[in-house]
């Protein structure tokens, strides 16, 4: 059985956080067998373990019923018309409540089919065939069949009449055709073989299925949510609260039969101030939050799951990467001794200790540690403020110009802070940085979008597979915001695309990892940990994972399944 | 807060007052009768030397015994002590930066931007007050209905409108933004400042000794600066330092809401100080907000102190609005 | 008669340059408003919105289409990729909120201050009226962000007893929708007790020495019942417009305490359309702010007349 295995990676991504206290409570219990969708599944239980002393307390046969507020770090004003949409991770939080995917990953990190009974390529990827089960329906009634699905994915791909998706026309503009092979077969034919489609399916949850309802509803598409998810829509006051409720026809049961989910409702309030999240939590208005503010993360929750006043799962396995976007269309960083000079004059570990509370570690490159294409030592330009000197002075020589430039980010109070210590860095580099708040996040991505910034404060690539990433660098691509425009990239993008599974396309992601660090194109910072905090009495926080798989995915940058969530006494 | 807003420093006659205005008598028309001959007391003289240490602070922070801005301190780093040590009477930012400078250093952002801002509602407001209280009729007209105007927005909405709207540049540089916000509340404050001089022009306008020098032909930009100005003077300087203690706190409010000056860690503000320590509060570093706080405390109470002693010594009347 | 209708020109002249300033607020953006606005998409959408804002017309007809709308509740739209939301349905239940907020802080601030006003009015110089006084003076010199994040640290999360944040609706839960605005209230009410209170006082002082509280004293009257039927009646008057100009603090004063207790009324809009750039939204609720305020004081006005003809005349 592969969950032993996937217990024991789980508990090692989560010691990576936690410390090693909470990794030997862990250790005593990795012997749970059983299937993806059990309530006792090893990865879930190993969770709980992970923050709560009395491991006990997180066994025993899940309550049906209760109500459950979730705390998220923002609304989703842009609405949940998901080919639309632009999720953040507490859109994806919804998004996974209220919609299904049809792939999903499991805890090792693996894609499986979710809502679709299967995905399978042709043999050299041109060709992909996704079969859905029969007797699923949406919220509203009508069945899931292939027709709908085929519309979906017409409707993302900006094939769709009405239906006008910005970023997903990119995403996925190698589908040459999706069509309807019989009712409950779709079939999805490549421009070019393509073998991580199926990961696409998934896409971080944000390609959630819509009912035919909602795709024709040109008006109110952004608020009309039907999907296939375990909650429906009842309620959605912006900015104060969303709350869903069981959906009754759910498509899935747990192990011993009972119909899921477990919870009457859950409600999702959106506070964007992390120190609030905190106070909500802590006095009880909310059950459970979500952050990747690694300070308060360190500061204060960990001192409550400590106590037992909460339990808390933190990880950044999967998860982000934090980095200086640099926007290489213009001066200063069209300039390599420019983006050297960054590089080298940021210590990170510093930058993790003062702004991180200490959780996360420097990243050398975009991918998270068990992704494909991640490089221990890739040859990223490391710390060192003599050679950022000697790089800003030989950009001032070249160019004529003192090295100086304006550093956009999210206008929170951590992003202040972030900036601000950014800032003293640089200073003692001789390197000049005007703050640039930009407002909120969305703000911030338009920014980017126009191309209106020298280097943004960013946070992307989360996510299990490398070929994700391509349209963040494909040169020309519309959200390649750094403006990144490598020949070589490209070829490894374009290879590591068509290449079948295997070791070629491991070693080609590797290259693409250190030529990043050869090039500078960003600077890369830390992982991001993102955590979810909880009052002790809330259960199997992850869900169960895909049905044939080894249980949940452990990532938390993507939202988390809310399925198999229950409430004990 | 009640002082952000001219309303009530307007048609509040109890602001007229010190702590110890019990110790005279309002009459029924509201002049103030026993309390000209009120002098200073100590509590003034602290709230002068405060302010006085506050220009100082504004001007040449370079005099105080504190470290650099950007200067960090490894040991408050490593073991997360960030309570005061020898040399550090107030302790640390949880960064490991020298809380003291940074508040000494943030007083010159603050009072910049409040006194400028100040000066310039003063100054705009003023002329047009002086010009509507001199010529009453038409002129007047149309300028209270101006200010009237202005004073249908509450100052702090104004404020922040004005500021989302002319920092609307993604690029705009420190400076700009500095400017931005000065504008900002400077504008804002026009019409309370304007009403007020206007108020007290009127009723100094008609008086014997302007009269007497219209009679002498005296030309009207003379005697507007000449004889009523200096009447007015008062009037305009007591409400500078409400003014001036008001825009501390609306600098306060817009930099919470994210459009005050930007946290440029080189150049911070009492305002942004507060902004950027609260989730730092949350978790039991409440310093820097508390002595941010602090400093603005301290610092409105003694402008809002001796705004009323002018006020109390001058016999300026505010009821006339 | 006259001097009505004159008024009612007044104020028809103030909102009509209040609403010209705002309505022309998205003019003064710096470059091409369209481009300001929608930062995405493609050109057919920035025509589609120069059509809707009229931004290729002139002035006078720009701002009749645009007041045709406000009045008719056409707030504009929020823009974002792909998804236009109109404003006005943000402000339907936004703005209840902020409303109760600033009801709840002016009633909590007067029932304070009146009584703490009479009281040292009475024994104006006793030590209970210098302690009243300096207290309310200092109180003036706490911003009431100060105040909102101390008592939601201290007494949200320390001692636990209130709500730190969050909103629950009246319809929802009344008991918990009162706890969820105390902190609020008192945050906001603060400042005001303070003016109230000094105001009551002085203008209290002032009528003791009046003609008829020395008759009414002179007829046997009780003491007591001097205090509280002669002589707080004219100083409520008093009170009563401050309160009314007083909406102004309270509306700025809403703004940032909604902010800090995460309150989703007409504050947390306005925060969150300048921290989206969604400048439509931001000039339609500053031009909705303004119009509710004159309202307010117009109305103030009106009731002041209405209790006290004497003031007409004196004033007019």
């Amino acid at each position: 059985m592969t969950s032993r295995n996937s217990t024991r990676r789980w508990i090692r991504l989560l010691a990576l956080l936690l410390g090693l206290s909470m990794f030997a409570a862990a250790c005593g219990d990795d012997d749970d067998g059983g299937e993806g969708a059990t309530p006792d599944d090893g990865a879930e239980t190993e969770t709980e373990d992970g923050v709560d002393s009395t491991p006990e307390d997180a066994e025993g046969d899940p309550v049906m019923g209760g109500e459950l507020t979730y705390a998220l770090e923002a609304e989703t004003n842009g609405g949940f018309c998901l080919p639309e949409a632009q999720l953040a991770i507490a859109g994806m939080q919804v998004a996974t409540t209220v919609y299904d995917t049809l792939t999903k990953p499991d805890a090792d990190g693996e894609i499986q089919p979710y809502l679709a009974e299967s995905v399978e390529p042709n043999e050299d990827f041109t060709q992909w065939t996704i079969t859905v089960p029969e007797g699923v329906t949406f919220h509203d009634g009508s069945p899931l069949d292939a027709q709908v699905v085929a519309n979906n994915l017409d409707a993302y791909r900006g094939a769709y009449e009405g239906r006008n998706p910005a970023l997903f026309v990119f995403v996925f503009q190698n589908i040459e055709s999706v069509e309807v092979v019989d009712p409950m077969t779709v079939q999805v034919n490549m421009v070019t073989p393509w073998t991580a489609f199926d990961w696409f399916l998934w896409s971080s949850n944000r390609v959630g299925i819509l009912a035919q309802a909602q795709l024709d509803d040109t008006e109110t598409c952004g608020t009309n949510i039907i999907g296939t998810g375990p909650f429906q829509l009842e309620n959605w006051t912006v900015n104060e609260e969303f709350v869903a409720t069981k959906f009754a026809d759910y498509w899935l049961t747990d192990e011993d039969g009972n119909q899921l989910p477990y919870l009457d409702s859950i409600t999702y309030v959106p506070i964007p101030e992390i120190a609030s999240r905190g106070n909500a939590l802590e006095s009880g208005q909310v059950d459970v939050l979500h952050t990747s503010d690694t300070e308060q993360i360190a500061q204060r929750l960990q001192g409550l799951a400590d106590s037992d006043e909460i339990k808390l799962l933190a990880t950044d396995a999967y998860g982000e990467v934090n980095y200086l976007m640099l926007n290489q269309s213009q001066a200063p960083f069209d300039n390599k001794n420019a983006r050297l000079a960054l590089a080298h004059a940021l210590d990170r570990q510093l930058l993790i200790d003062v702004r991180g509370g200490g959780i996360g570690q420097v990243a050398d490159g975009p991918f998270a540690e068990d992704v494909t294409g991640y490089v221990e030592d890739p040859g990223y330009p490391q710390y060192d403020v003599e050679l950022a000197r000697q790089f800003a002075q030989a950009y001032e020589d070249e160019t004529g110009q003192p090295l100086e430039f304006s550093y956009t980010f999210v206008s929170t109070e951590s992003g202040q802070l972030t900036a601000q210590e950014i800032q003293t860095q640089l200073a003692d580099a001789g390197i000049t940085i005007n703050l640039d708040p930009a407002g909120d996040q969305a703000t911030t991505i338009n920014n980017a979008l126009a191309g209106d910034f020298q280097a943004v404060g960013w946070r992307n690539h989360p996510g299990a597979d490398p070929d994700t990433q391509y349209n963040w660098w494909a040169t020309g691509s519309p959200v390649n915001f750094g403006r990144i425009d490598d020949p070589e990239l490209q070829r490894l993008l374009d290879e590591g695309r068509q290449a079948p599974p295997g070791e070629e396309r491991e070693g080609i992601y590797q290259d693409l990892t250190r030529r990043f660090a050869e090039e500078v194109h960003n600077v890369w910072t830390s992982t991001t940990v993102w955590a979810i905090a909880a009052e002790p009495n809330v259960q199997n926080l992850l869900g169960y994972g895909p049905q044939g798989g080894s249980g949940a995915f452990p990532g938390l940058g993507t939202g988390h399944d809310v399925t198999g969530i229950w409430i004990s006494e | 807060m009640p002082e952000v807003e001219p309303t009530s420093v307007k048609i509040d006659p109890a602001a007229g007052e010190g702590p110890d205005a019990a110790l005279r008598h309002d009459d029924p028309d509201g002049t103030v009768t026993l309390s000209k001959t009120k002098r200073l007391g100590p509590i003034g003289w602290l709230a002068i030397i405060w302010l006085g240490l506050v220009a100082l602070m504004a001007f040449v922070p370079q005099l105080f015994p504190v470290p650099g801005l950007t200067e960090r301190f490894p040991d408050a780093l490593r073991d997360r002590d960030f309570g005061p040590t020898a040399g550090h009477p107030l302790g640390f930012d949880t960064s490991g930066r020298d809380l003291l400078s940074k508040l000494v250093y943030g007083t010159r952002a603050s009072m910049i931007v409040s006194v400028l801002a100040v000066t310039f509602g003063l100054i705009v407001g003023g002329t047009f007050g002086l010009i509507a209280g001199y010529f009453r009729g038409k002129i007047d007209t149309v300028i209270t209905n101006a200010f009237n105007v202005g004073l249908a927005i509450p100052q702090l909405v104004l404020a922040i409108t004005l500021a989302a709207v002319f920092a609307s540049d993604a690029n705009a540089g420190y400076g700009q933004r500095v400017l931005v916000v000065t504008f900002a509340i400077g504008f804002a404050s026009i019409p309370i400042l304007g009403r007020i001089t206007r108020a007290n022009t009127l009723t100094w306008a008609n008086r014997e000794f302007v009269m007497a020098a219209k009679t002498v032909g005296a030309r009207t930009p003379r005697i507007i600066i000449r004889e009523v100005l200096p009447n007015v003077a008062p009037a305009m300087f007591s409400i500078a330092l409400l003014g001036i203690a008001i825009a501390i706190v609306v600098e306060g409010g817009l930099a919470l809401i994210g459009v005050g000056i930007p946290a440029d860690i080189t150049s911070p503000s009492w305002g942004n100080l507060i902004a950027t320590g609260r989730s730092q509060m949350l978790l039991g570093e409440a310093a820097q907000v508390m002595t941010a706080s602090l400093m603005v405390f301290f610092t409105v109470l003694s402008l809002n102190y001796l705004g009323d002693v002018v006020r109390a010594r001058f016999d300026v009347r505010d009821s006339a609005l | 008669m006259n001097n009505a209708l004159r008024k009612l020109g007044q104020l028809a002249l103030v909102l009509f340059l209040v609403t010209l300033f705002t309505a022309l607020l998205v003019s003064l953006l710096p470059g091409d408003p369209a481009e300001v606005i929608i930062p995405f998409g493609d050109e057919s959408d920035r025509e589609a919105l120069r059509e809707e804002l009229n931004l290729d017309d002139p002035l006078p007809v720009r701002y009749v289409a645009w007041l045709g709308d406000f009045v008719t509740g056409d707030m504009g739209n929020y823009y974002r990729q792909s998804i236009t939301e109109p404003v006005a349905d943000r402000v339907t239940q936004a703005a209840p909120v902020s409303l109760l907020l600033m009801l709840y802080a002016q009633v909590l601030a007067l029932v304070i201050a009146i009584p703490l006003g009479v009281i040292t009015a009475q024994r104006a110089g006793s030590f209970f009226d210098k302690f009243t006084n300096t207290t309310a003076f200092g109180i003036l010199a706490i911003p009431n962000f100060v105040l909102a994040l101390v008592l939601s640290y201290v007494v949200g999360v320390e001692l636990g007893w209130l709500p730190p944040q969050g909103y629950v609706r009246f319809s929802n839960d009344i008991g918990e929708h009162f706890r969820s605005m105390i902190l609020p209230s008192i945050s906001l009410a603060a400042g005001q007790v303070a003016v109230y209170m000094r105001l009551l006082r002085t203008d209290m002082v002032a009528t003791l020495q009046e003609d008829f509280i020395l008759m009414a004293k002179a007829k046997g009257l009780s003491n007591k019942r001097v205090l509280w039927r002669h002589a707080l009646r004219p100083s409520s008057l008093t009170l009563l417009t401050v309160a009314g100009l007083n909406v102004g603090t309270l509306v700025g004063g809403a703004l940032i305490i909604e902010i800090i207790f995460t309150l989703p009324g007409m504050g947390v809009l306005i925060f969150q359309a300048i921290s989206e750039r969604q400048y439509v939204a931001i000039q339609s609720l500053v031009a909705l702010i303004a119009v509710g305020y004159v309202l307010v004081n117009v109305f103030v006005d009106m009731l002041y007349a209405a209790l006290d003809p004497r003031i007409r005349s004196a004033r007019g």
